[in-house]
């Protein structure tokens, strides 16, 4: 008789120390996956905060050539304000977006002054505002494949009972413009 | 998947990578206990552990210095000012896709169209691209290229090729060195001065020649066995950090038509390479490369 008891400790102890290990894995692989978005979040924060402080020195640059421009130069601080302001994430991204949107029209009035284009200043500006722009969509990339990554984990069995209540996390949208079809098969 | 492939692939990089420096060490070991034997018997004993302290030192060489010899070896020099700003953007943007550090980048001086990483891990990796390269792709290609660099960075291939080419560098040189000597007659000689010893002799100095011809037929065959599946993982993850394979395999199409295959680097770092240094795309004999066709076949087939 007494063996029995012994199996059914032994049984549910391994169980348990199972169970226990299976949770402390899946607790930390979440929380993993939810710093990584943060982080990939950060990538693209750096580079909002950097196009922040060119855009200004652009609209002076293009302001010498082009004064009457002035519905476009608001547009522009504008959408520059609202994408450091805060609010949400998407929000700051469509804000981003209008801003990309702005300075290419604003690419396309100096396209009319061959003097601004040929400007030295003006060239390095565009150079590193297009620069800029690439590296915003790789963040913006690594942080939608970051948040797919989690809302797989949370929401997919075993995952999904250790999620604890955790909702899954909304993708940043891609403009119309930027969205290339691919599919990769290994 | 496709994380998880990649998981997988650093995993494997990491086992690969102990598994070659040991293997390695234990060749050089022999390698050394041969050499000792044949040139001097009484200091077999003596040279043991100064042979396992200098491997040591050795492997860990490899490992901490070995990216600096790889792009010594080719004379990178770093891509500095502003006629590089596109390129250490394009690297950057990809890092970020990526996940990871952005890696330093070099110039190599040269027509042909060529690209390779080194490193030990995405923190301390080096991305480097010829002049060629940079003149004639266009954005799109270029980024298809860097974003298959920055695949083997992510990937950790870095660490396993960059410790291949400087082993198997010292290991061509240290095999070399015992085929010259045969050559010269420095052994015959000293062998003549001791003639009773000749039975284990000759079965030293046939296992050390066994082991010079073996040296560089193996290290071949590890550069043979290293490069396809990484190759072509490394293109798929390429696809996946730009959105656009057709970038890559126009990239291919272009290399395939220009490249002479004429950059005469050392044999020893030529997998680390993008496409095949040292020979022209059309030959495709002794190839330590995937068949660029075959890159291209599969780009489009995504």
């Amino acid at each position: 008789m007494s063996w029995v008891v012994w199996l059914l400790a032994g049984i549910s102890t391994v169980a348990i120390l199972a169970f226990a290990l299976v949770l402390v894995y899946y607790y930390n692989r979440i929380r993993v996956l939810s710093n990584r978005i943060e982080e990939a979040w950060a990538q693209i924060d750096v580079q909002l905060k950097k196009r922040y402080d060119l855009v200004p020195n652009l609209v002076e640059t293009v302001k010498g050539y082009a004064k009457h421009e002035k519905e476009l130069f608001e547009r522009i601080a504008e959408a520059r304000e609202r994408m450091v302001r805060g609010g949400s994430r998407e929000e700051q991204m469509k804000a981003s977006n209008e801003l990309t949107s702005a300075l290419r029209s604003l690419f396309a009035i100096a396209e009319a002054y061959p003097t601004l284009r040929a400007s030295e200043n003006f060239k390095l500006l565009q150079e590193q505002l297009e620069g800029i722009e690439n590296k915003i969509a790789y963040a913006r990339q690594y942080y939608n494949s970051s948040v797919l990554e989690y809302n797989n984990t949370i929401t997919t069995i075993p995952g999904k009972w250790f999620a604890a209540g955790r909702v899954k996390h909304p993708f940043l949208e891609i403009p119309e413009a930027e969205r290339r079809p691919v599919k990769v098969e290994f | 998947m496709g994380r998880l492939s990649f998981y997988d692939e650093i995993a494997r990089n990491k086992r690969s990578s102990i598994l070659l420096a040991f293997s390695v060490s234990l060749i050089l070991f022999a390698l050394v206990y041969v050499f000792v034997s044949l040139l001097a018997p009484g200091l077999v004993i003596i040279s043991l552990p100064i042979s396992i302290l200098l491997i040591a030192l050795y492997i860990y060489g490899s490992y901490m210095y070995g990216d600096s010899v790889v792009l010594a070896s080719v004379n990178a020099r770093p891509a500095e000012g502003r006629e590089y700003q596109y390129l250490r953007d394009t690297v950057e943007g990809l890092s970020i896709a990526a996940g990871i550090p952005p890696p330093r980048v070099y110039i190599i001086d040269s027509d042909e169209m060529n690209a390779f990483a080194t490193g030990r891990d995405p923190e301390h990796a080096s991305i480097a691209v010829t002049t060629g390269l940079m003149r004639e792709l266009n954005r799109l290609e270029l980024e298809g290229v860097i974003g298959h660099e920055i695949s083997h960075i992510r990937n950790r291939d870095i660490l396993f090729m960059t410790l291949v080419a400087v082993m198997v560098g010292l290991a061509a040189i240290l095999s070399h060195i015992i085929l010259r000597s045969f050559r010269y007659g420095g052994i015959r000689r000293r062998r003549g001065e001791r003639e009773r010893e000749g039975g284990i002799e000759s079965l030293i100095i046939l296992v050390g020649l066994v082991l010079a011809i073996l040296a560089p037929i193996v290290t071949r065959l590890v550069q043979f066995a290293i490069s396809r599946r990484r190759e072509f993982l490394a293109d798929a993850s390429s696809a996946e950090l730009t959105r656009y394979p057709e970038g890559l395999a126009s990239a291919l199409e272009k290399i395939m038509k220009k490249n002479r295959g004429r950059m005469e680097v050392s044999e020893a770092i030529s997998h680390l390479f993008f496409v095949d240094p040292n020979r022209s795309p059309l030959d495709n004999l002794y190839a330590t490369h995937p068949p660029i066709e075959e890159r291209i076949r599969r780009l489009r087939a995504m």
